[in-house]
């Protein structure tokens, strides 16, 4: 989702630490050196002295390009809008979907809100169980409906069929109608299931009987185990030609269970004495190719190392007999599908297209030959923490909840901050009319004033330091200033206490110093607005100019057409998008809660304790046009 | 964002604080319940003349309701954009064509020019501009519906979900602190104060 201006995307910092190395994050917790590329300076202790000399020393550092880039390639995998961050409060850092793992708690469908246990989720293949079907066409949900116009009272009777709400498909389409309105998973798969569960049992005691026929051949002379194996390699069984052609779930099932007997014969036929030791009733190759290794010797032992000897160990033959899952190519199917394709009736509609066959059988090929696919599972996840381990986010396992048990996200951590732009021409001519800017073309080189709101979730108040680069990496070079880059914020405390506090405004009488900055002029060193646990500060941004725009130099050149300003801008998508990098340093006392190893560094007298965070964010305020 | 504002007397405020947009159509009024600060934006058009009973019975056509139905129910801080079109549902059921009622919660924005025709459009929902949400469709609390996204009639949007395309198709989820208050999906009460401010 791309989202509209003005927007702000955080940057996770593990896009630093690419290997996820727990000892690594706990240690960033006391030093801040982790990110050390992108921190400002070593600060080694939190004394008020030096805090004072930190956005100096931010700015020196910032000049050998060590600040965040929004447009390299990697920041693409680091930058997320601040609502789908969380934050552990063991590793007391930033996570995002990469410094997560993920666990499911439920299984439900997405379009019923059932939970389906997890016993039956492999069961049922990953899809729901009951009346929720996708359309094979367009993918819509599919409803039960009645063909029968039931007009008159009494309840609805008659043949009911699958209809796609879409694309009016359904289910006559290919001929299925159901006999009545629930259950229609199972009555499609009968339907489908052209061989009844006894074909199954059939072709279990076709095997079964073959085994026991075999097994005493097996535990005769070994010589005679190669006749065997040749004997039945002549196709004995004769099918009848009636037997309909199985489905290909059908196919898998028999193929399945035909394989499985081959392996229990041939791996536990009395030669291989090496797998009938270990009790292995699957034989994997190794397997196979020891009690090849084992027998020969014997054997070899015994009659005297005869070639033959070799090669009696026992063979897996191939299934021979539909019921065994064989499927003989048609004699010229491929030339019949090619025919049908090439028909008049059939024509591009009745062929299905790429996106439809991948969800179906491999033999759909054409549209009626399409089935209506219940529909996926979707889960509820719980989220960890990569590196301690800790649970960030628990939801509710009732599909219908979206409420949450645990649920540590950023937002609740680090200030949330929103932008917007100032209603104020800094050509000071005319201040009535003065617009907001239109963020979607704004004008080179003249300054807007971008209002950055931060807000603190906390309830503490918070320290802040921002930074910016003073100018923007990239191309267009656009001058940034933070008017007033160090300020606090006040704790988010509860709206209630300070309600019940009294009706004695100057708890809230920080509005009064909205008087004050409201339709004042943007001061350096000043915060533009304060409020109980929010401040605005002010941004003065002057856009660069867009490369080989008409406003390049300062002097506008008329002459240059808006085509080749227009092709420049299209040679590097996105250029003129006006993103700011900006450093958030914040800092606060927190209680100090059960991580005693912190006392000792940075305790306060109370067991109070100094954090401190910090991130890179993104401040995506609009797109440059191209010309003046 | 502000929508732009051309005069000073644009909305009228109700006694519960909805902000109704003099050049909306609404129809019906009796059988629409805004459950108050609701903006209601220009040329939004809403249906509330579309209710259960409207469609002549031949059975028994002596059923006039003795109380007006609920066509169209809102729920607060709700945001209906410029030319959106609220229309309760309606379906074919044992051969008679009869509209459902359309509930919306609390914290719904509906884009510009999105067309909504769901059964039910539960709490913080956003359905983006130039979306259609078929009939009887249901979207879940926390459901996103992109721009342009078409959700074929009678979909289910579970929570947290956001769905696009034609017809729409869950295509991700949105993240765990989506609806926290002035976090994207829970900007309705600024859009509120936004609306009408000289």
């Amino acid at each position: 989702m791309s989202r509209p201006f003005p927007y702000t995307f955080i940057s996770c910092p593990c896009a630093d630490t690419p290997v996820p190395d727990p000892a690594r994050k706990r240690r960033s917790r006391e030093s801040p050196q982790k990110q050390s590329p992108q921190k400002p300076a070593p600060r080694p202790s939190t004394s008020e002295g030096e805090k004072k000399g930190l956005a100096a020393g931010q700015q020196e550092d910032e000049d050998d390009e060590q600040t965040f880039d929004p447009r390299s390639p990697r920041s693409d995998f680091s930058l997320y809008p601040p609502e789908q961050l969380l934050y552990c409060e063991e590793c007391h850092q930033i996570k995002c979907s990469r410094c997560i793992t993920e666990e499911i708690v439920s299984w439900y469908c997405p379009s019923c809100l059932f939970e389906t246990p997890s016993s039956m989720v492999r069961s049922d293949g990953n899809r729901c169980g009951r009346n929720c079907f996708n359309c094979p066409v367009c993918t819509a949900p599919l409803a039960v409906s009645t063909i029968e116009n039931a007009t008159g009272n009494g309840t609805q009777q008659g043949p009911w069929v699958l209809s796609c709400g879409y694309c009016l498909w359904t289910t006559l389409d290919i001929g299925i109608k159901f006999d009545k309105p629930t259950n229609i998973r199972s009555q499609l798969q009968k339907m489908t299931d052209a061989t009844p569960p006894a074909a199954f049992d059939r072709s279990r005691q076709a095997s079964r009987t073959l085994e026991s026929l075999k097994h005493p051949l097996s535990s005769a002379a070994s010589v005679e185990e190669h006749a065997r194996d040749r004997d039945v390699d002549q196709p004995t069984p004769k099918e009848d030609p009636a037997a309909p052609p199985m489905s290909t779930d059908a196919r898998f099932a028999a193929l399945k269970n035909f394989y499985r007997a081959q392996i229990a014969e041939t791996s536990n036929s009395p030669n291989d004495h090496l797998s009938s030791d270990f009790g292995f009733s699957s034989p994997g190759a190794l397997n196979r190719l020891m009690s090849l290794y084992t027998s020969s010797s014997r054997l070899g032992g015994l009659y005297g190392g005869s070639k033959k000897a070799k090669s009696k160990p026992p063979v897996m033959r191939e299934a021979l007999t539909a019921s065994e899952g064989l499927c003989i190519a048609p004699k010229n199917g491929e030339a019949d599908i090619i025919a049908r394709l090439a028909s008049p009736e059939c024509g591009w509609e009745g062929v299905a297209s790429l996106e439809q066959r991948a969800a179906q059988s491999p033999d759909a090929r054409f549209v009626e030959d399409l089935l209506p696919l219940p529909v996926l599972l979707r889960t509820k996840r719980a989220k960890r923490c990569k590196s301690c381990k800790h649970i960030l986010v628990k939801p509710e396992t009732k599909p219908q909840s979206t409420r949450f048990r645990i649920r540590l996200i950023a937002l609740s951590y680090i200030p949330l901050p929103t932008l917007c732009p100032l209603a104020f021409s800094s050509s000071s001519s005319l201040p009535t009319m003065a617009p907001t800017p239109d963020l979607d073309s704004l004008v080179p080189l003249r300054p807007i004033h971008v209002l950055l709101t931060l807000k603190n979730h906390m309830f503490d108040p918070v320290r802040i330091t921002l930074a910016t680069p003073p100018v923007t990496p990239g191309r267009v070079a656009t001058k940034v200033t933070v008017l007033s880059p160090q300020f606090e914020i006040g704790a988010n405390s509860d709206v209630w206490d300070e309600a019940l506090q009294g009706a004695s405004a100057p708890l809230s009488s920080d509005s009064k110093s909205a008087g004050l900055g409201q339709r004042g002029v943007p001061e350096a060193g000043k915060v533009w607005d304060k409020g109980r646990n929010w401040t605005t500060v002010v941004l003065e941004v002057v856009p660069g100019t867009l490369p080989g725009s008409s406003a390049e130099g300062g002097d506008g050149n008329p002459e240059t057409t808006d085509e080749d300003v227009v092709a420049v801008a299209a040679s590097k998508k996105d250029e003129d998008v006006l993103e700011i990098p900006v450093f958030v340093h914040m800092d606060w006392d927190a209680d100090a809660q059960l991580d005693q190893q912190n006392l000792g560094k940075s305790s306060r007298a109370d067991d109070k304790v100094t954090r401190e965070l910090a991130y890179w964010m993104v401040l995506g305020v609009g797109r440059i046009q191209a010309s003046l | 964002m502000p929508p732009p504002k051309p005069s000073k007397s644009e909305y009228i405020e109700t006694d519960t604080g909805n902000k109704i947009s003099r050049r909306s159509q609404i129809h019906g009024t009796q059988h629409i319940i805004l459950g108050g600060k609701t903006v209601i934006q220009a040329e939004a058009v809403i249906r509330g003349d579309l209710f259960r009973g409207a469609s002549t019975d031949p059975n028994n056509p002596s059923t006039p309701p003795s109380t007006p139905s609920v066509a169209i129910n809102v729920g607060r801080y709700s945001y209906i954009s410029k030319s959106a079109v609220l229309r309760p549902p309606s379906r074919l059921h044992r051969g008679t064509h009869s509209f459902y009622p359309l509930k919306i919660g609390d914290h719904v924005f509906v884009g510009e020019g999105a067309v909504i025709e769901a059964a039910q459009l539960g709490n913080h929902v956003h359905v983006g501009k130039g979306a259609v949400v078929g009939s009887m469709a249901i979207i879940k609390d926390y459901g996103y519906v992109l721009d342009g996204a078409v959700v074929p009639p009678g979909m289910v949007v579970p929570s947290w979900c956001v769905v696009g395309g034609k017809p729409a198709r869950i295509v991700g989820e949105v993240g765990e602190g989506y609806g926290v208050e002035g976090a994207d999906g829970g900007l309705a009460r600024e859009r509120y104060r936004a609306v009408g401010r000289a």
